[in-house]
């Protein structure tokens, strides 16, 4: 594999690159997709009929970013439709974020601020350095529409930021806890995880801390600027986090608990468990499909 | 390299989704589609690649492509 040369073709791959890749296709392909019914599930709550219009535009994108990882993988063997619409709702790859229900619109935006900022990252990192030439050509049309998800979250709270009273206090009530989800979306800290394939593959240029760095460095920032308290501050060059990392959180009350440390093992268990609205999201996709291929038994 | 595809409603074909934003720029490949006819593989590209005003949008079925070479591809070292 040469260092600075794009790779075009399964025939230029190693089994074990073709592997990485496709886990790595699978992850962004399953978290563009879970977006759309976790944001849906939310813009109808919309307060006017122009922003339930740009949470439907957001959704579509998400869908065509979810296309252009399945097809890619679909290039490389894989069946789309057993991707998307026979696998259990437990084996889906995304963070485990999305699985914590987004109950009103305000916590659309922060999602859009937040949510959208750290895919920005991630697939901003996988865009400048990913060595799979259609990947990163497919990507191109990503960043442009995750900038615009972006600027909607961070209009917003800009806008419920300014209004005050509790208007401001229920947009503080949403970041107390999708801050710390966000956070944690990054994974293992560097010096817990030894080594990345998807490093050395040059499927993404950036380690897990450095990313989570880069995101903090962009939200914490916006957030004080507009009067929004985050437990993080800025020491030197970093950013660095005021409550233990990670500690528990109760997804059913959406409460952390910063005075309750736990350890990674106790964070991957309850990701592996998946979140209160995983299932219900997965059905939503796929109960029509067999429907329809019921009815159309023929085909 | 030409796949078959399966949809729920049966045979899809790849298409190819070239686009151009500008008079003074030349036509590139901003995507693909799979659809089992022109006319919804247009929608489709229509719909999904919709992050750019463009001046002209065309799609080209992926078997009616003829390749001389590509990369990876046998023929590639000439």
């Amino acid at each position: 594999m040469a260092a600075l040369d794009l790779i075009e073709a399964p025939s230029e791959m190693s089994a074990d690159y073709l592997k990485e890749l496709k886990h790595t296709l699978v992850v962004s392909g399953d978290t563009e997709l879970i977006s759309a019914p976790a944001y849906y599930l939310a813009a109808q709550r919309a307060p006017s009929i122009n922003a339930f219009m740009t949470g439907i535009a957001i959704i579509q994108d998400e869908l065509a970013h979810a296309h252009i990882a399945y097809h890619i993988l679909e290039e490389l063997g894989e069946d789309q439709e057993k991707l998307i619409f026979s696998r259990d709702p437990k084996s889906f790859r995304y963070p485990y974020a999305f699985d914590v229900p987004l109950e009103s619109w305000t916590e659309l935006i922060v999602a859009n601020a937040f949510y959208d900022q750290a895919g920005f990252c991630l697939l901003g990192d996988i865009h400048e350095h990913c060595s799979y030439g259609p990947w990163k050509r497919g990507l191109n049309k990503v960043m442009l529409e995750e900038n615009f998800h972006l600027r909607n979250g961070r209009n917003w709270m800009k806008k419920m930021s300014q209004a005050g009273g509790e208007t401001k206090a229920e947009l503080q009530r949403a970041v107390d806890w999708m801050f710390p989800l966000t956070v944690e979306w990054f994974g293992l800290p560097d010096e817990l995880k030894m080594h990345s394939k998807q490093l050395d593959y040059k499927l993404k240029g950036k380690t897990n801390d450095q990313l989570r760095q880069w995101w903090l460095s962009l939200v914490v920032p916006y957030c004080e600027e507009h009067g929004v308290k985050v437990p993080a501050h800025q020491e030197g060059e970093q950013y660095v986090l005021d409550y233990p990392f990670p500690c528990t959180f109760d997804a059913e009350a959406r409460r952390w608990d910063f005075k309750d440390p736990c350890t990674w093992d106790d964070v991957l268990a309850r990701w592996r468990a998946r979140g209160p609205r995983n299932a219900e999201m997965v059905a939503m996709f796929q109960e029509e499909f067999h429907t329809f291929r019921k009815a159309h038994a023929h085909n | 390299m030409t796949h078959a595809y399966n949809r729920v409603q049966g045979a899809a074909r790849e298409y190819g989704v070239f686009a151009r934003k500008l008079r003074a720029e030349p036509l590139r490949q901003v995507g693909t589609v799979v659809a089992p006819d022109d006319d919804l593989a247009a929608a489709y590209a229509r719909a999904t690649y919709d992050e750019e005003r463009w001046i002209e949008m065309a799609i080209v079925a992926r078997d009616q492509l003829v390749t001389l070479w590509a990369p990876g591809e046998e023929t590639s070292e000439a």
